[in-house]
């Protein structure tokens, strides 16, 4: 629980890293990550370094069994989170909005369903597993600032229901979100 | 691991070699001209039905051209209904030689003319090519004609289309179970995005969070999946045998996404987002270390991996999507010519010759037959809504 906290706190200044510190830590938490597999090796196959600054997945903490789980919510109580292309990283800017539903969450009136979404650019089934990380980064985010992990559901919609039909940048910016749904 | 990647990577030799005879080299020679003119049908629909499909069929086979006079090889026989069966007799022969290259009788119910003239075709191709056909064969797709996303299958032509799910819900990327009988798909239905089978009530997958992009390996045996029940999207393959079980393949901080079998089913072809970009690679069907497929370009997704041994996918070059063929084992790369539109998630048609594709312009997704060789772009299913995410039956 300790390393979730840790690098939730290296996510929020990934944006203003101005020390060498914070990029030490960083690079140590990448090479953690990388050792769990005991591949030594694999991280020249996925491309070393790549996800130094980027990577918004802390813990991987295992998803409820979806049985008898409410499978819709109010989307009405919190506004969307956007994401810049291509990225599931929780920029803080957009963080502020988690924050509030987190202490919703955590005065344990229920739970929430956070629903990815990517534009429609990219293939159908890639932008699938886009809206889940994306959801998933959001998730992560809510358990590093207390959430119980078995209060939050994820529901990756692709680009399957733009929350915009229109086909320029503007419209892009708005469909690449996550949703919370409060049930 | 280096000897079981080099072990893998023969396996890979081995099965493309067997290809290499049939695809994606160019031919020099014309099309084979053959003569239906002397072929004979009755007055009614069902023989004129079965003799305009036959024809339209060879001429989009790629190898053989219908003429009306002279050519290489002829079609002579006649085709009559008969107590509500279709019955065609069909003789090829080489003109030159008189040889016969073809002779049988074929009959099917005679409100099946279409599939009766599919089946004829292909045999012709064979027997005059020497190569398989793929009129027989069928796409299985996503159309939104009604308002929700469903899945239809329709013939290798874009005829005979129907409504395969019913679910007033959101379906996602169909393909053909290795026995043609049934399909695995995503839908939500339930509330949350579970895999499906076609005849099966139950989902074959419901974990929490993402379950997706189903694949039922060439034996039946297993099924490779995406599934973010652990944390993180990943790519594993599950049992679909008594007992079931379950191994995870993949262990990255990004997404995998789209695993296609290799036709032994000793491979698995699978996009991933490590490197920072959505790219494709290879692993062993028992897990193992990766293999980069794709050098180039900063998306390359969608893959499947022809009996031919090639894998087909989408790549964005200059803001579009075309289509590319690679060879995995030397890890040659070409580009289909296409226009300008979106051309996205190729399959292989059963010819192993032609890729069916979506194609994207003015916003409107339509499904496209192309060539490997010099063929035009046939347009198969367009109009009622979008048409995407088509997959061939191998």
């Amino acid at each position: 629980m300790l390393s979730i906290k840790e690098s939730g706190y290296v996510i929020m200044c990934k944006m203003v890293v101005k020390s060498l510190f914070f990029v030490a830590l960083a690079g140590s938490l990448a090479l953690t990550g990388g050792c769990k597999s005991k591949k030594a090796n694999s991280a020249d196959l996925y491309g070393s370094g790549g996800n130094l600054y980027g990577d918004p997945l802390m813990g991987d903490v295992p998803l409820n069994d979806t049985m008898g789980l409410p499978a819709d919510g109010d989307r009405s109580m919190f506004p969307p989170v956007y994401f810049a292309y291509d990225s599931s990283q929780v920029n803080p800017e957009e963080a502020g909005k988690c924050d509030q539903v987190a202490q919703y969450l955590k005065k344990g009136k229920g739970g929430v369903i956070v629903e990815g979404h990517a534009d429609e650019r990219g293939s159908r089934e890639y932008n699938l597993a886009l809206g889940e990380r994306r959801a998933l980064a959001v998730r992560d985010y809510l358990i590093s600032l207390g959430v119980n992990p078995s209060v939050i559901q994820t529901k990756s919609y692709g680009e399957e229901m733009p929350e915009d039909m229109g086909h320029d940048e503007g419209a892009w910016r708005m469909n690449r979100r996550a949703v919370f749904a409060i049930y | 691991m280096k000897r079981s990647m080099l072990f893998g990577l023969a396996l890979l030799a081995a099965c493309t070699a067997w290809s290499q005879r049939a695809v994606v080299t160019k031919e020099g020679e014309g099309k084979i001209g053959i003569n239906l003119g002397a072929y004979q049908t009755g007055g009614d629909g069902a023989s004129r039905t079965f003799l305009a499909v036959l024809k339209a069929d060879l001429n989009r086979s790629g190898y053989l051209t219908v003429v009306s006079s002279g050519g290489e090889v002829a079609v002579v026989g006649r085709c009559v209904p008969g107590g509500g069966q279709l019955v065609a007799d069909c003789q090829v022969y080489q003109t030159a030689t008189r040889r016969s290259l073809l002779g049988k009788r074929y009959n099917a119910p005679e409100n099946s003319a279409r599939g009766l003239a599919h089946q004829v075709a292909d045999e012709i191709i064979f027997a005059v090519t020497g190569k398989p056909g793929m009129a027989s064969g069928k796409i299985t797709l996503v159309g939104n004609r009604t308002g929700r996303k469903e899945i239809y299958i329709c013939d290798m032509d874009g005829q005979n289309m129907r409504q395969v799910t019913s679910d007033r819900s959101i379906a996602v990327g169909p393909r053909w179970t290795p026995d043609l009988q049934n399909l695995t798909y995503t839908s939500y239905k339930r509330g949350y995005p579970n895999v499906f089978m076609t005849g099966r009530a139950k989902p074959l997958s419901s974990y929490g969070g993402l379950n997706a992009s189903g694949a039922v390996s060439p034996n039946g045996k297993s099924m490779a999946l995406i599934l973010s029940k652990d944390g993180n999207p990943e790519l594993y393959v599950m049992g679909l045998g008594f007992g079931g079980g379950l191994e995870r393949l993949t262990r990255t901080r990004q997404c995998e996404a789209s695993p296609c079998w290799s036709p032994d089913g000793n491979h698995i072809v699978y996009v991933s987002d490590s490197s920072g970009t959505p790219q494709i690679y290879i692993l062993p069907r028992q897990g193992g270390q990766p293999m980069r497929l794709t050098t180039s370009g900063t998306e390359n997704v969608a893959p499947d991996w022809g009996k031919n041994g090639y894998i087909v996918y989408s790549s964005r070059v200059g803001g579009r999507y075309r289509i590319m063929i690679a060879n995995p084992v030397n890890r040659t790369v070409r580009e289909l010519e296409t226009d300008w539109a979106d051309y996205e998630d190729p399959s292989w048609a059963p010819d192993g010759r032609h890729i069916v594709c979506s194609r994207t312009s003015g916003y409107r997704s339509s499904i496209y037959l192309l060539d490997t060789q010099k063929d035009s772009p046939i347009p198969l299913v367009s109009g009622s809504g979008d048409w995407y995410s088509p997959s061939c039956s191998p």
